[in-house]
């Protein structure tokens, strides 16, 4: 005797429940990409023709000016310098932030107030916040160092936060009974739990500011970002795609590097810490 | 005294060494880029002036220039759109093929990788830069350029939260006498959904800000009202980009979090 | 039928799992193997589905080949053959109905795995093996927000909408608590009494073990110590197996006393 021959046994069967939240959602994605496609204006044809046209560019690129190595690896070593100063400046403003974000440090009323300072400082691109500074002080690298900073501080001031959130509380209270000032308190009771993992934030973001800093450039904020900029209007092909290559391989080497340091601080070497990575990116937001 | 006591002290840990080591290696790398950048608080002093000029000029923001907005906004939106649901396809492909649990062999987890790597280390001006050169200025070189910013983000998380799936399911699969691909979509795919979703969703947060920008390069949207307006020294008009980014990034910020709050 | 001729299995690591190990299971019965951790039960009962492939010998399966069955044709073999595991291995983030379904992925084209359409024969069969093991109503819960006797119960409904002629059970109550090691068990002995399907189940409790097979196999450091009825396994034969004496562990009903 087989299954299908078995006898149903009972009227218990539920019916299926109709997927609304998923149905609707679909919906809307659809709609919301139909109405994008339909009136984004780009004409067919240019789209039929953009394969080509990259794989043109991608064939001109290769093989590269190999002399030109050097000269793009100054540039992007000016980007890794942006990128870690601005972090710096970015971990350092975002800290005291940080612990006023924290709901078991300050309380609710100044933390929600504190985040939402946070939210702000993450809510504009660096590359508005460089187009304002090099007003403002002009052409180089020091205005987009100041950009990738101030916009550093709301992702790492919000993960710090949390970080602080999840802390020990026993610690905290021990401190309380010995009579330590609020400083004392946080040196002692609150930076030791949680600088491991805000440490791990500050090189995470750094290995995102390796990419901000490398656009900085088209701007005039620094970095390599120029050299790519002219090689390209220049149509300069083979400097492009040596430029190009630099910025690949330096930005893998520190990724591999920070990446590795990180996962060390956080867990001793362990590779879990990589889906933590996931995690991180959904409490931070963009 | 007790000649015992001095040795149950423990020493300090060789940890310690390590912390120095690594206070050591900050100092240098803020000392070079210090100097790399030629960074001078003197100099940012004597800029005051320039600088509190330039925050006048932003005021009024010129609120009256609105209209202008209107059509580049709703094409930065619409290249947030197009790139986000065209990159998020294309990295669930990938994000699959990148991890050991669902890559059908060695050589193709491999290539996706590297692949994947590669792509996620040029960031997103970048690529309009160079799309805008292979297929003009417009908006169909921003829709590229955030496909492969996309792709590269959302394949690297997909495929560690891939990684770290129960493999029960799988092996149930096998059992069962299902194929390759029924095995991903079956045992795996409904186990990363809700994760897929959510850095969809943080990706088209991602997109929406990047796109303020790709105009600046020519890629099209409302980065290109910004570039006329930095070589027209019109701050005000700038004052009134940065105002509208602000609440579009808060307002997509707000549904994304209220969207992921049902997720899980 | 089920025929194993000098069947050994060494693990890459150099631990020989099985050796040398031949015997017959005729269709319908109702099999128990029982041995010390690490005596090679999972071992055996993989190999009948050629989910540990054998370093020499051969297994077969209604005169089939498993040893040497390339993947199409293993996918065909392992469609006849439903298998419940003890950490139940349901994907927890869908739903019960589902999961059941995914015994159904032979006889799905790829396609339709896909868009996660199933036709209405599908759904049917899925829900009579979710009334044979008496959890119908949740059909469409997150398999998560079941308990574990019930997900071991959609683990046995996945086997049974394979609509298999044999069932492989390893270890199907060890994460179960005693009352609801009985319920699966029964369920198991039900569907090997009524439907005549073969079950093979891997135990580590040997009450259990007596109680539910009609036949236990002993293994011991991957030789075949003992085959017969559960009459026969008395203390010498249980001292053979075990290299030891019984003792309160090896019984589910003293373990729960405690
Ligand atoms: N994938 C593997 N790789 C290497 N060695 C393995 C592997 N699987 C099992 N072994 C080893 O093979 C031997 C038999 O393992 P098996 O899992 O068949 O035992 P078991 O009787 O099922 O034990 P348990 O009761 O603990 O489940 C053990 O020594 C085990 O360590
Ligand atoms: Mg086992």
């Amino acid at each position: 005797m087989a299954v299908a021959d078995l006898p149903r046994s009972s009227d218990a069967r539920p019916r299926a429940p109709f997927p609304l939240a998923r149905r609707s959602l679909l919906l809307l994605l659809l709609v919301l990409f139909g109405w994008a496609a339909a009136t984004s204006g780009i004409p067919v044809e240019r789209i039929l023709r953009a394969p080509a046209g990259i794989w043109n560019i991608a064939r001109l690129m290769f093989p590269p000016d190999w002399a030109y190595a050097g000269r793009a690896l100054g540039a992007m070593v000016e980007s890794v310098h942006i990128a870690w100063f601005g972090t710096v400046i970015g971990a350092a403003l975002s800290l005291p932030l940080a612990l006023l974000a924290a709901k078991n440090v300050t309380g609710q009323a100044t933390s929600t107030g504190a985040r939402q300072v946070l939210n702000a400082f993450r809510a504009i691109p660096e590359l508005v916040l460089a187009v304002v500074f090099v007003a403002m002080i002009g052409l180089g690298a020091v205005p987009g160092a100041l950009a990738i900073g101030i916009h550093s501080i709301g992702t790492l001031g919000k993960l710090a936060s949390e970080a602080i959130e999840s802390i020990d509380r026993g610690p905290l209270e021990a401190a309380d009974a010995v009579g330590a000032t609020w400083l004392q308190k946080m040196r002692w009771g609150v930076l030791p739990q949680a600088l491991p993992e805000i440490v791990a934030f500050w090189l995470y973001r750094f290995e995102i500011n390796i990419r901000a800093s490398a656009i900085l450039g088209v701007i005039g904020a620094g970095g390599v970002g120029a050299v790519l900029s002219n090689t390209v209007s220049y149509r300069r092909w083979d400097k492009a795609g040596m430029t190009l290559i630099v910025v690949v391989v330096v930005t893998l080497l520190i990724d591999a590097v920070s990446g590795r340091i990180r996962r060390r601080i956080i867990s001793g070497g362990d590779t879990s810490a990589e889906v933590a990575e996931g995690e991180m990116v959904l409490q931070a937001g963009a | 005294m007790s000649a015992a006591l001095p040795d149950a002290r423990p020493t300090r840990p060789a940890r310690s060494k390590l912390v120095w080591v690594a206070v050591a290696l900050f100092l240098a790398m803020t000392a070079w880029s210090w100097d790399g950048i030629g960074f001078s608080p003197a100099e940012l002093v004597e800029k005051a002036d320039n600088a509190r000029r330039i925050v006048d000029d932003m005021f009024p923001v010129a609120w009256q220039a609105w209209p202008v907005l209107v059509e580049p906004l709703l094409e930065t939106f619409r290249m947030a759109v197009i790139g986000s649901v065209i990159g998020c396809s294309l990295a669930l492909l990938v994000g699959f093929l990148a991890s050991q649990v669902t890559a059908p062999n060695g050589v193709v987890y491999g290539v996706s990788k590297t692949l994947m790597s590669v792509v996620r280390s040029i960031p997103d001006v970048l690529y309009a830069l160079l799309f805008v050169a292979a297929v003009s200025i417009g908006p169909l070189a921003g829709v590229l350029a955030l496909v492969f910013f996309n792709v590269g983000v959302v394949a690297k998380l997909l495929s560690e939260t891939v990684d770290a799936v129960p493999l029960g399911p799988l092996e149930a699969a096998d059992a069962a006498g299902a194929t390759f691909v029924q095995r991903v979509r079956a045992a795996v795919f409904p186990q990363v959904l809700p994760n897929y979703l959510a850095y969809a969703l943080y990706t088209f947060e991602l997109n929406l800000r990047a796109s303020v920008v790709l105009g600046l390069v020519g890629a099209g949207g409302i980065g290109q009202v910004l570039r006329i307006a930095q070589t027209r020294y019109r701050y005000d008009v700038i004052a009134l980009i940065i105002f509208v980014t602000f609440v579009i990034v808060f307002l997509v910020e707000a549904l994304s979090i209220s969207l992921r709050r049902r997720l899980s | 039928m089920i025929r194993f001729e000098h069947a050994s299995v060494t693990y890459p690591g150099g631990v020989h799992a099985l050796k040398d190990v031949s015997l017959e299971i005729p269709d319908g019965q109702m099999v128990v193997i029982v041995g010390l951790s690490g005596a090679g039960k999972s071992t055996l009962i993989r190999a009948i589905n050629g989910l540990v492939p054998l370093t020499s010998g051969r297994v077969l399966v209604d005169d089939e080949d498993v040893t040497a069955a390339d993947r199409k044709h293993l996918r065909r073999i392992r469609s006849r053959i439903g298998m419940i595991f003890q950490g139940f291995n349901l994907v927890n983030r869908t739903t019960v109905l589902n999961n059941v379904l995914m015994g159904r992925l032979y006889h799905t084209p790829t396609w339709r795995t896909i868009l996660g359409r199933y036709t209405p024969e599908q759904i049917d069969l899925g829900m009579r093996s979710l009334e044979r093991v008496e959890i119908v109503e949740k059909a469409y819960t997150r398999a998560s927000n079941l308990s574990g006797g019930q997900q071991q119960r959609v683990g046995i409904a996945r086997a049974l909408a394979q609509d298999p002629r044999i069932i492989l059970a390893d270890e199907p109550v060890a994460s179960l608590d005693p009352p609801t090691s009985h319920v699966v068990m029964r369920d198991l002995q039900r569907i090997n009494r009524e439907l005549g399907i073969t079950v093979i189940t891997n135990l580590h409790f040997l009450d259990l073990a007596r109680q539910y097979g009609d036949r236990i196999i002993g293994l011991r450091a991957g030789e075949l110590v003992f085959d017969g009825s559960g009459a026969q396994v008395d203390e010498k034969v249980f001292e053979d197996i075990y290299g030891r004496s019984l003792t309160a562990d090896d019984v589910l009903e003293k373990r729960a006393e405690l």
